[in-house]
């Protein structure tokens, strides 16, 4: 995408003024978007993108400048402004070396190769098939997207990383409806992979579960209230740990006091059950890469070992600032966006338990399948789930759908109250939000038991 | 750089006969100064332009985009659109609409703030933590705070004849304080926007945040009660957004609309009056045309609680029969539009904020909800959402609360609605005075 002589050039120019390191990183991103709406396609989307941005690092304060130009002139311009800010000596710029991936993630056969008429014959697989579970299925939205990222980054203290990023996924969304309710299921696999992925997560499959979720639905009854004891099933509690455990872990978070887990490394603040990762080694999952977008390798960091805290997930910056290595967890929406310390996949591994063990042991309570996603606040731990598929559990049973319910909590008070981790993990993917930036995440985990949390219902 | 009505004629240029094309392209430099304990945490320069094409054949449409495209990468575009719009289906409401003359709104534009420099920006953004750190001996630190803006420029030109241009500055500010007091932490968070630095408050902003994290130490959770709920615009924002996905065409005609069978009904109680105004120049959404090109206006989509009708494109307005409302809205260049709001709000009362709060006694001012997103149904309007604030005793705000629910439909909501403050604000689109439910469940333990 760009020489290395240029990339030297850009480097020396952004390190004019001085400062700790410059880093350059370019970015080219062909995407393709479908989405057949009750049976039309309606939009054929292709995109082309391309952009750089230039860092230049200060102590715990930066100068970003991106340009959508790749010219030469374009490229000293924006290494020119990045640098602005500082009023130093001019700072070394060491000789480039490719740095070699520590693990691969293998497209076996790449998107950009299959006509978009399979592509489209997918998405008709998936309303056909959501179609005919059931006469109360009244719509079906289904979504197809596949992109090619690459990446080039180069910083002044020598690394030199190129990596080639294929993403796909595809989704189903459900609407079903009967005497005047209705509910929605969604379901929407994705992965770091070629159009193999198809292959494995047959887009029939995706329908069916997202249709399953909404026609269940339609016999809903309006969620209890008050505290009680929750079953997650596989996949929710990932979800859920990414949201409430995973953000306040985020070393940004830590540096601005604003997270419940400042300080307390060391400290069981999870249930002796709890064992949590934060991994973007996973073969090709969805959060997944072979560097992160600051040029630091993938890697898998502990964060709770039996419940014990065990550490942070930094970027380049601020791993800097607190003399540690990266983990490897400095992401970016695009070149638009300056890196910032983002979850990869993020996972709650298994445990002993069976699931039925824990749904049997339970004599009142709900069972969560499906998360509408949530809010968190870093700094108390509080946090608001949605729940879109839910159940009853009664005397040990998974009886009547609920909806409307909600999960209400502090993290550490309700990983604390963990007191049941299964050995059926699954992933969930997702996109994740945070300072305006979007990056795809997976999340994980078998099913959990939390002895007693909120539950925001409208029932009795 | 070609300039953008080059790039957007190059496309109309090279549609084929039969074929209706329509190029749409922004560009535009935005600044973001982040602080943080008394220096620039951060300083980002942007620099971003693209080009949207939208082509249609056959009653076929297809997309396409590239970033800062050459003319060539744009002849290019519209080939690939035309190559997409082979695999759509047939739709004969795909039309772009016809032009109309459209009435400038020049005030979008202030050339002092396009022309402010950089360390202005950055004395800004220090002085607001700075601010927001000094008030309270509570609150000593910040979580975020940025100064940010952008010059825009857009252009847009189809075959059939529309060719428009405008240019816009925006400038906005926030702060999430943190508020300590022994082993607690609550964030206060406060937000503006505007045309220019002038019009920011940035000082207001600052007090704001530090007052409303302040105010939530030592919350508890109530018990579970059925009183009057005051939402601050903070909290009533969040309900504006299922508002707008239902209230447009696009969800009508899909049957994805609680509002679907509505029209010329009672919906909301007489206080409520919901508006729509793309040339309301204090809102920051106004623009003098859509984002295909139709001038905006203004549509009144309840008036003291009936539903008058929806928010429209020119495809919803085509397979309706109707007349665009100027509401086709885009995410960028990057994608096709679609029926979006302008500045979308609740035409504001006449009661002070402070004399709502003396309606709602033995009630509750809820300050912020959360999981509206997730927790809304937009289709059947029911929703159940976390919520934090203050009870309401003596006229004033009192003891903070948290982890409270709150859950009711929408209709429901909006025929409980008693009073609506004078304190009209612009959250981005949205706009939303204080509103005064007559009365609700609120849960807690």
């Amino acid at each position: 995408m760009l020489d290395r002589d240029l990339a030297l050039d850009v480097l020396r120019a952004a390190r004019a003024r001085g400062g700790s390191f410059a880093e350059l990183y370019v970015e080219e991103r062909t995407s393709v978007s479908i989405r057949l709406d009750d049976g039309k396609v309606e939009e054929l989307t292709t995109g082309l993108d391309r952009g750089a941005g230039v860092r230049v690092g200060r102590g715990t304060s930066f100068g970003y400048a991106f340009s959508n130009r790749l010219d030469r002139g374009a490229l000293l311009e924006a290494a020119a402004a990045a640098a602005a800010s500082l009023d130093g000596e001019p700072g070394a710029v060491v000789d480039l070396r490719e740095l070699q991936p520590p693990v691969v993630h293998v497209a076996e056969r790449s998107a950009s190769g299959v006509p978009a008429a399979d592509k489209v014959a997918w998405l008709r697989e998936v309303d056909d098939t959501a179609r005919s579970h059931s006469p109360e299925v009244r719509q079906v939205v289904a979504g197809y997207g596949d992109s090619v990222q690459r990446v080039l980054i180069a910083t002044s203290d020598g690394r030199w990383v190129e990596e080639v990023r294929p993403r796909i996924r595809l989704v189903a969304q459900v609407v079903a409806a009967r005497d005047g309710v209705i509910q929605t299921g969604f379901h929407g696999p994705a992965a770091l992979a070629g159009v193999e992925f198809v292959d494995a997560h047959p887009p029939a499959e995706t329908a069916l579960i997202a249709a399953k979720r909404a026609v269940a639905m339609l016999d809903s009854v309006p969620a209890p209230a008050g505290e009680m004891p929750v079953v997650l099933a596989p996949g929710m509690g990932g979800v859920l740990f990414h949201e409430a455990v995973g953000h306040p872990l985020e070393i940004d978070t830590i540096h601005k006091e604003a997270s419940v887990y400042r300080g307390r490394i060391g400290e069981t603040l999870a249930s002796p059950l709890v064992n949590g990762v934060d991994d973007a080694t996973v073969p090709n999952g969805w959060g997944s890469f072979s560097f992160d977008d600051e040029g630091a390798p993938a890697q898998r960091t502990v964060l709770f070992a039996d419940g014990v805290l065990q550490g942070w997930l930094y970027d380049r910056l601020r791993a800097d600032v607190d003399g540690v290595p990266s983990s490897g967890n400095g992401r970016r929406q695009s070149y638009a966006h300056q890196p910032i310390p983002r979850m990869t996949n993020t996972y709650i591994l298994n445990g002993a338990s069976k699931p039925a063990e824990l749904i049997a042991g339970t004599e009142r309570g709900v069972f969560v399948t499906a998360l509408a996603g949530g809010q968190t606040n870093p700094a108390t731990g509080d946090f608001v789930f949605g729940c879109s598929e839910a159940y009853l559990i009664e005397r040990g049973e998974v009886t009547t759908p609920v909806r409307g319910a909600n999960l209400i909590g502090r993290a550490i008070e309700v990983m604390s109250a963990i007191d049941g981790v299964a050995d059926d993990f699954q992933t969930w993917e997702g996109t994740c939000g945070k300072d305006g930036q979007s990056v795809p995440v997976g999340s994980g985990s078998p099913t959990l038991r939390i002895s007693r949390i909120t539950v925001g219902g409208t029932g009795a | 750089m070609p300039e953008l009505t080059d790039l957007v004629a190059a496309a109309v240029d090279a549609a084929r006969h039969g074929e209706a094309v329509e190029a749409y392209a922004e560009r535009s430099t935005k600044t973001e100064v982040d602080a943080h304990r008394g220096e620039v945490e951060g300083l980002t320069f942007a620099e971003s332009s693209g080009v949207g094409v939208r082509l249609i054949r056959d009653e076929r449409l297809g997309y396409a985009w590239a970033a800062d495209p050459s003319i060539d990468e744009v002849r290019r575009a519209v080939e690939q659109a035309r190559e997409n719009a082979g695999f759509a289906t047939p739709d004969e409401h795909h039309v772009l609409p016809e032009p109309e003359p459209i009435e400038p709104l020049g005030a979008l534009f202030d050339a002092e703030q396009a022309a402010l420099d950089t360390e202005k920006k950055v004395r800004v953004a220090l002085d607001l933590e700075a601010r927001a750190t000094s008030r309270d001996p509570r609150v000593t630190k910040v979580e975020n705070v940025q100064y940010g803006d952008a010059v825009s420029h857009v252009a847009i030109a189809s075959t059939s004849g529309v060719s428009a241009a405008y240019e816009r500055t925006d400038v906005w500010c926030f702060v999430v304080a943190l508020a300590e007091q022994d082993d607690e932490t609550q964030t206060g968070f406060s937000f503006r926007v505007g045309r220019a630095l002038a019009d920011l408050d940035w000082e207001g902003v600052a007090d704001e945040a530090v007052e409303r994290g302040t105010r939530m130490l030592g919350a508890v959770k109530p018990s579970t009660m059925r009183v009057p709920v005051l939402l601050d615009p903070f909290a009533g924002s969040s309900f504006l957004g299922v508002l707008a996905g239902a209230l447009s065409a696009e969800a009508v005609q899909k049957q994805r609309s609680l509002f679907a069978e509505l029209v010329g009904q009672r919906v909301g109680s007489e206080r409520f009056t919901l508006v729509d105004d793309g040339r309301l120049l204090a809102g920051p959404a106004a623009s003098p045309f859509d984002d295909e090109g139709v001038p905006t206006g203004r549509t009144e989509l309840f008036t003291r609680g009936t539903l008058n009708g929806f928010l429209h494109d020119a495809y919803t307005a085509h397979r309706g029969g109707t007349a665009s409302t100027g509401n086709a809205r885009r995410a960028g260049y990057r994608s096709a539009p679609g029926v979006g709001i302008s500045n979308f709000y609740v035409e504001p009362g006449k009661v002070p904020p402070a004399a709502l709060l003396g309606r709602a006694e033995g009630g509750v001012l809820i300050q912020d909800v959360s999981g509206v997103h997730s927790g809304a149904n937009p289709i059947s309007g029911e929703f159940s959402v976390g919520a934090t604030g203050l009870r309401i005793a003596g006229g004033a705000v009192g003891e903070p609360l948290r982890e409270m629910t709150i859950a009711s439909t929408i209709p429901e909501m909006l025929q409980a609605v008693t009073a609506v403050g004078d304190d009209l604000r612009f959250f981005s689109a949205v706009g939303v005075p204080s509103i005064l439910i007559g009365e609700m469940t609120v849960a807690g333990v």
